[in-house]
């Protein structure tokens, strides 16, 4: 029931905000951010962590029966990570966005408060079609913040964010759907009939081979029965969704649109948790429901991912927004992420995991960054802001950590996720041992000695140290463009757009109609006597609020980079799991091509005579 | 090169089978490590976080400089006891302090399906002796920062301390790790100080240039150092230094059976990618281009980082992993290779530049050169004593150096300043710089730096195959005496003259770096502006103090490399204790007693015993720089702008030029790959809006005119979309429905 409260709390909240006046709404909606976010860490209190793999708290409720689709909810580790990353994210963007939000307060705080819903909804969801309407009830709010709070291109940025990763999803829906079909057409197991018989009595149809359920469990296995050319479909389909919401290339144009456009709490939540539904999507569906398929065409996807990190990365280097650069960096960033997924080893997927709560934190707190000067500036060219540590001390050592944080510093949380994904990216050869490796031509083959001693720590996969060392370069890239932006925005000569320099602070915020400028320039006065060039209602440098936004997302930054260890511990029930399925899967692989598939002894135990029928 | 020559000849050197194996079964053998050596690390750790809290509080004293210096001075001594410990464990023991885990996470039950990298600390005599010199000058040159800093107290004041105390928490998990991720901690957290700390002029733009070129090169050395242990990894199944060294064994024995080539590729490749690793960050080609620049760094910090402590962390990384390189045909003769050329490279240079800082700068390039290459050459024990003695001559030539830049506005230029050493109040400045540049040139016998320098050029000479690494040492040598003195006599002696230098203008109005108010001080206050007011500000008694006792350290380092107890010289033994001695140090004592033996696979200078005549031979190279730099830059000089060496000048036409030009390697760089990354960037950003988004946006439009003509409502309004949503959703099911009832 408890994790059933983490949609329902903010969908509560949403619902009395909308009969609020609009002055409580700020208040009401961190009310209820906060109220979700004790539930959630309830929830969390409450998990085993020691069993990582095991669904907690699942529920079920009937719902439409005769579909086969069911209420259903349940968290294992990793769920549980990314609730907490949520449950992070959401009250801290409404403190984020006390100054940034000066009108139509009830559409933002409700919109924002709907989409924590739909976003614990995703995570925690047992059954497809509960977590596919979820999944895309995302898009909505989001739409709406960045069409209604964004800037200047936000109509062109939101239709297209909308469109784009709507066609993907539902393309991946497809591909699920496609699943659902083949398992209902299953026979049902003598067993299995007798216990369906039984349910249906009561009302519930129990998920299994031959039934219409969408109980994620139960397809997992049907899937993993599939042929392989069915496999190879469903991955692409399901590839297809959760590729465009990552993103990778080349299907991330959206993202810097969406994201340059966004009011800052959009993009805080963006790149935050919704980039991560899809990389989340790949663990949880692609990877075991078609594992074989998924470990065939690891490499093809790892492809993707290094050329968007390296294209991305570069794209960033030549950016001048500074928002763009940053939401550029995303699409370099996931692309290590996804990255360690295609290992398809544990290295690869704690360490993606682990990535993707870590770039929550570092590209979150950056658009925080970014949206605090943007709100005293209303710029992010980088042609106009230049040396800002001159003026906001606090703010560059926050903007400097963070981005370090993002470089992939070892002590601080990206670089031990960066570390295994690429790792697992280096041992995932199953050439490592077999003396035709790597520098192939440059080494006489026989120096690589005796197969199998020389290298224990490989795993199997189709990547290899190539893969990791191209990938590594995107290091490098991160360091050359994130420290161009500090070395422009943070360091260097002062820079402040004109209006800004030196006099009053109520001088002409230029293009920012309607947002309450009247109220800014009268309370400019009063608030600042020794920051001669302050701007609107905010002094120079960061307010104590602001600093309480950051300050927790560094501490964790610290804390998950020095002490990760409770999350590697946790994570590696279900991953371990993960890797079981590829493993098996591998090495079945060659049964799954052969014609006649009743010798296989599939996953779950079931037979698969079935697909011969 | 011929490298597997060398490689068969150095089989033949290596020790006895019982020797190497008492070498494993001690590693193996570990002890847990005292409490306290955890100190050395945290008490940084510790001063940093202090240093920050002063900062939150704006404090405005010199309290941040205080609680540094008795951290690192405390850090300092937890690390003499930690010696002290592990001497009493005996020669060559390991010891191991665990602290707490770090990335440590099983997929099964078998080796190597277990990644562990802890927060642990291996202890050995190698690890003590760079703490030793690490804190130890760590606390010197931050009481001398505590007044060189002194015109920034506040908020600069706190910054520069926070970040020196993270520096060295970084270097003591550099050096300290049990593991090679927590060195990569340790090697990129000092890239992470080093940057902060070369911008820490951050409103002048060439600084936050050279700090972002620092992070960027050393980032490159970074990548391969990853892959280096990503491999490491791989074959060993561990990245622990024990485990490490306790599964090298078949391939030592490979290697002592002479079958080189029956060594895994994997074990060959392993020493190739750290090395890179170990280029970058001790500044070595083709990666030094950061370490000149670097010197946009408050001196302190180019005292510290950029010349004693850090960029030997490239020598330390091949000293702990000795076994390894061991085992690669390639892997120590490139490294020595490398290390000769960029020797001979940065002298040259350093002999045509202006700027006494930068001719350091390049000093410190060219010696790193020899230390790799007394790696090379099988000379770990000289390799070693050189960092030791260099750290101590190089930080105090930099702390001499940042005195004059202190006390003249900035000055640098050695041809607008002469006879500092004369005048009033310079004297301890004087002596120190004499003594360093005794040191760097490497006069004759009373200094510790020829010894160190001599055992290289020694091992260089005896080792076979290595004679023409020799030969360029020996050249490099020679220049090295020639551009040491060449400051010495244009600066420190002579006719007494300056020019103060720009930071005067710059405290007046546009406060050019100094942002935080630099009253404390006064020496720019109360002069108007202009030249002819100007008067040197000489050092106070924090600067003397430590020049004064880094005279005598510099003198004193020859006690550990000359005396001892019974297994050699001190220095010698700590090294011989461990990884670093393994094969390497054995290998030269086994080629040297050879060379007495019978003499063939003992190399020899002219039918001389290498060592002896070296001891000759580099005096001599030694005094004829000096004495070159003495007739061509003190003697008959009567104004600080000009000596006889301009007259010279032509004779070497372009070549002078393009010395000075430092060979136009950064321009060269920047042709080959910065601009063409920077363009391939651009058309990639044109790319990606005009190709992948237009298409995008094509495929995007025929379906929504058709929308269009079909819902004529539609126009970004939000209902439609959720009901378009929904419907959609509603289709999908029902066509799924229809197909299967």
């Amino acid at each position: 029931m408890i994790l059933f409260s983490l949609i329902l709390i903010p969908l509560l909240f949403a619902a009395l905000l909308a009969l609020a006046p609009a002055a409580q709404a700020r208040s009401l909606a961190f009310l209820g951010m906060l109220t979700s976010s004790a539930a959630a860490v309830l929830a969390m209190l409450r998990f085993d962590w020691n069993n990582g793999a095991v669904f907690a708290n699942e529920k079920t409720f009937p719902w439409l029966g005769e579909l086969g689709i069911q209420l259903s909810v349940g968290a294992d580790s990793v769920s549980m990570l990314m609730i907490a990353l949520t449950a992070l994210l959401g009250p801290i963007c409404v403190v984020a966005s006390r100054t940034a939000v000066t009108e139509r307060h009830r559409t933002f705080f409700g919109w924002l408060l709907v989409l924590q819903a739909a976003m614990y909804g995703v995570f925690i969801a047992r059954d497809l079609i509960l977590f596919y309407i979820c999944f895309e009830f995302t898009l909505v709010p989001m739409f709406v913040l960045i069409n209604v709070f964004g800037s200047t291109n936000r109509k062109h940025a939101s239709v297209k964010f909308f469109l784009y990763t709507f066609t993907g999803s539902v393309i991946a829906l497809a591909g699920l759907v496609y699943v659902a079909k083949f398992n209902a057409e299953l026979p049902v197991s003598a067993t299995r009939e007798s216990l369906a018989a039984m349910m249906q009595a009561g009302g519930t149809p129990a998920p299994g081979p031959g039934v219409w359920t969408f109980d994620i469990e139960t397809l997992g296995r049907a899937a993993r029965r599939m042929s392989s050319t069915e496999q190879a479909w469903v991955l692409l389909a399901l590839m297809v969704g959760f590729a465009v919401k990552v993103p990778l290339f080349p299907v991330h144009t959206w993202l810097p649109l969406a994201h340059t456009e966004a009011p800052t709490a959009g993009s805080v939540i963006l790149a935050g948790v919704l980039l991560k539904l899809g990389t989340y999507g790949i663990f949880r569906f692609a990877i075991p429901f078609v594992p074989a398929a998924f470990a065939e065409y690891a490499p093809l996807i790892a492809q993707l991912c290094i050329v968007g990190i390296l294209y991305g990365g570069l794209i960033c280097w030549v950016q001048t927004d500074v928002k763009k650069l940053v939401a550029y960096s995303s699409v370099a960033h996931l692309g290590f992420c996804v990255l360690g997924l295609a290992a398809t080893n544990a290295t690869g997927l704690s360490g993606s995991i682990l990535y993707m709560i870590n770039h929550g934190l570092s590209t979150g707190a950056l658009f925080l960054c970014i949206g605090m000067v943007y709100e005293r500036y209303h710029t992010r060219s980088m042609k106009e802001l230049g040396g800002l540590a001159a003026k906001m001390p606090v703010w560059s050592t926050f903007m400097i950590f963070f981005t370090m944080a993002s470089v992939g510093l070892p002590g601080l949380n990206g670089f031990v996720s960066e570390f295994m994904c690429l790792l697992a990216a280096f041992q995932a050869s199953s050439a490592w041992g077999s003396s035709t490796t790597m520098v192939e031509g440059a080494m006489d083959a026989g120096l690589w000695g005796s197969a199998g001693a020389s290298t224990v720590g490989a795993t199997h996969g189709g990547l290899g140290p190539w893969y990791a060392a191209i990938a590594g370069i995107g290091m490098i890239v991160a360091a050359m463009y994130l420290l161009l932006m500090v070395g422009r925005v943070v360091w260097g000569p002062l820079v402040e757009p004109h209006g800004h320099g030196g006099h009053g602070g109520h001088g002409g915020h230029g293009g920012h109609g309607g947002h309450g400028h009247d109220a800014h320039g009268a309370a400019a006065g009063d608030h600042h006597d020794d920051h001669a060039d302050a701007h609107g209602p905010l002094p120079a440098d960061l307010t104590a609020r602001e600093i309480g936004v950051l300050a927790p997302l560094a501490i964790l930054c610290v804390v998950l980079g020095v002490y990760p260890k409770p999350l590697l511990a946790t994570l590696e029930g279900p991953v371990n799991q993960t890797v079981q399925l590829i493993d098996s899967a591998r090495s079945m692989g060659l049964q799954l091509e052969a014609p006649a598939h009743t010798t296989s002894p599939a996953q779950g135990g079931a037979p698969t005579q079935g697909l011969a029928q | 090169m011929h490298a597997t020559s060398i490689l068969s000849t150095w089989a033949g050197l290596l020790p006895a089978q019982h020797e190497a194996a008492g070498a494993a079964a001690q590693v193996a053998g570990a002890v847990d490590g005292p409490a306290i050596a955890a100190l050395a690390p945290l008490l940084p750790l510790l001063s940093f976080v202090l240093c920050g809290l002063c900062a939150a509080f704006k404090v405005r004293s010199k309290l941040p400089a205080w609680i540094t210096v008795a951290c690192l001075a405390a850090s300092f001594a937890a690390v003499v006891a930690t010696t002290l410990d592990l001497r009493e464990a005996g020669a060559g023991s390991v010891m191991v302090t665990p602290l707490f885990d770090w990335i440590n996470y099983s997929w099964g039950t078998e080796a190597g399906q277990h990644f562990r990298a802890n927060f642990a600390f291996h202890i050995d005599s190698l690890t003590c002796l760079w703490m030793l010199f690490v804190t130890g000058l760590a606390t010197l040159i931050a009481l001398y920062a505590s007044e060189y800093m002194s015109h920034d107290v506040g908020m600069g004041y706190c910054r520069f301390f926070a970040a020196f105390s993270l520096f060295v928490f970084s270097m003591a998990c550099l050096v300290m790790g049990d593991n090679l991720v927590l060195l990569y901690l340790g090697w990129e957290g000092v890239g992470l100080c080093s940057y902060l700390l070369i911008g820490y002029f951050y409103k002048k733009p060439s600084a936050v240039a050279a700090a972002k070129k620092a992070f960027i090169v050393n980032r490159i050395g970074d990548l391969f150092l990853a892959l280096g242990i990503m491999l490491c990894w791989v074959h060993f199944g561990s990245v622990e230094y024990r485990e490490i060294f306790a599964r090298v064994g078949p391939s030592l024995e490979l290697l002592r059976e002479g079958k080189v080539d029956q060594i895994p590729g994997i074990v060959q490749l392993i020493p190739l990618l750290l090395m890179v690793g170990a280029f970058g960050k001790s500044a070595q080609l083709p990666l030094y281009v950061w370490l000149p620049d670097a010197m946009e760094g408050p001196t302190p910090v180019s005292a510290l980082i950029h010349a004693a402590t850090m960029v030997t962390a490239g020598v330390y990384l091949i000293a702990r992993t000795y076994p390894l390189f061991l085992l690669s045909e390639y892997a120590l003769p490139i490294v020595g290779w490398v290390g000769a050329l960029t020797a001979l490279l940065a002298a040259t240079i350093g002999m045509a530049q202006f700027d006494i800082k930068r001719i350091m700068a390049y000093s410190t390039v060219s010696q790193l050169g020899y230390m790799f290459c007394g790696l090379a050459v099988l000379g770990s024990v000289g390799a070693a004593a050189h960092v030791f003695t260099h750290a101590f001559f190089k930080a105090m030539l930099f702390l001499s150096c940042g005195a004059v830049m202190h006390g003249f506005a900035g000055q640098l230029d050695l041809r607008k300043l002469s006879g500092v050493a004369f005048m009033k109040g310079w004297g301890v400045v004087g002596i120190a710089m004499f003594v360093g540049c005794l040191n760097l040139a490497g006069f004759p016998v009373i200094t510790a730096g020829y010894w160190s320098k001599d055992m290289i050029l020694g091992d260089a000479f005896a080792t076979p195959g290595m004679q023409a690494i020799g030969w360029i040492l020996l050249l490099t040598a020679g220049l090295t005496a020639y551009y040491t003195f060449r400051v010495f006599f244009r600066v420190f002696v002579g006719p007494k003259h300056f020019e103060p230098g720009d930071e005067l203008h710059a405290h007046d109005d546009h406060g050019h770096g100094h942002d935080d108010g630099h009253g404390g001080h006064g020496h720019a206050a109360g002069h108007a502006p202009s030249h002819a007011d100007f008067h040197p500000h000489a050092p106070g008694w924090a600067i003397n103090l430590v020049l004064g006792i880094l005279a005598i350290a510099a003198f004193a380092a020859i006690v550990p490399l000359m005396t001892g107890g019974d297994n050699g010289p001190w220095l010698a033994s700590m090294v011989d204790g461990s990884s670093a001695k393994y094969l390497g140090v054995a290998a030269s004592q086994a080629a040297h007693a050879a060379g007495h033996g019978d003499g063939h696979a003992h190399a020899t200078f002219f039918g001389y015993d290498a060592h002896k005549a070296m001891m000759v031979v580099s005096g001599v190279v030694g005094f004829i720089g000096i004495l070159i730099a003495y007739l061509l830059h003190y003697a008959g000089r009567t104004t600080a702008a000009r000596s006889k060496a301009d007259s010279l000048l032509p004779a070497f036409g372009p070549l002078a030029t393009a010395a000075q030009h430092k060979w136009y390697v950064d321009e060269i760089y920047d042709l080959l790959i910065v601009k063409p990354l920077w363009v391939i960037s651009n058309i990639f950003a044109l790319i990606d809006k005009y190709v992948v988004d237009g298409l995008v946006d094509f495929l995007g439009w025929a379906p929504r005119a058709i929308g269009r003509s079909l819902r004529p409502s539609q126009g970004g309004e939000l209902h439609g979309y959720a009901i378009g949503m929904a419907g959609g959703i509603a289709v999908l099911v029902l066509i799924v429905l229809l197909v299967t009832f």
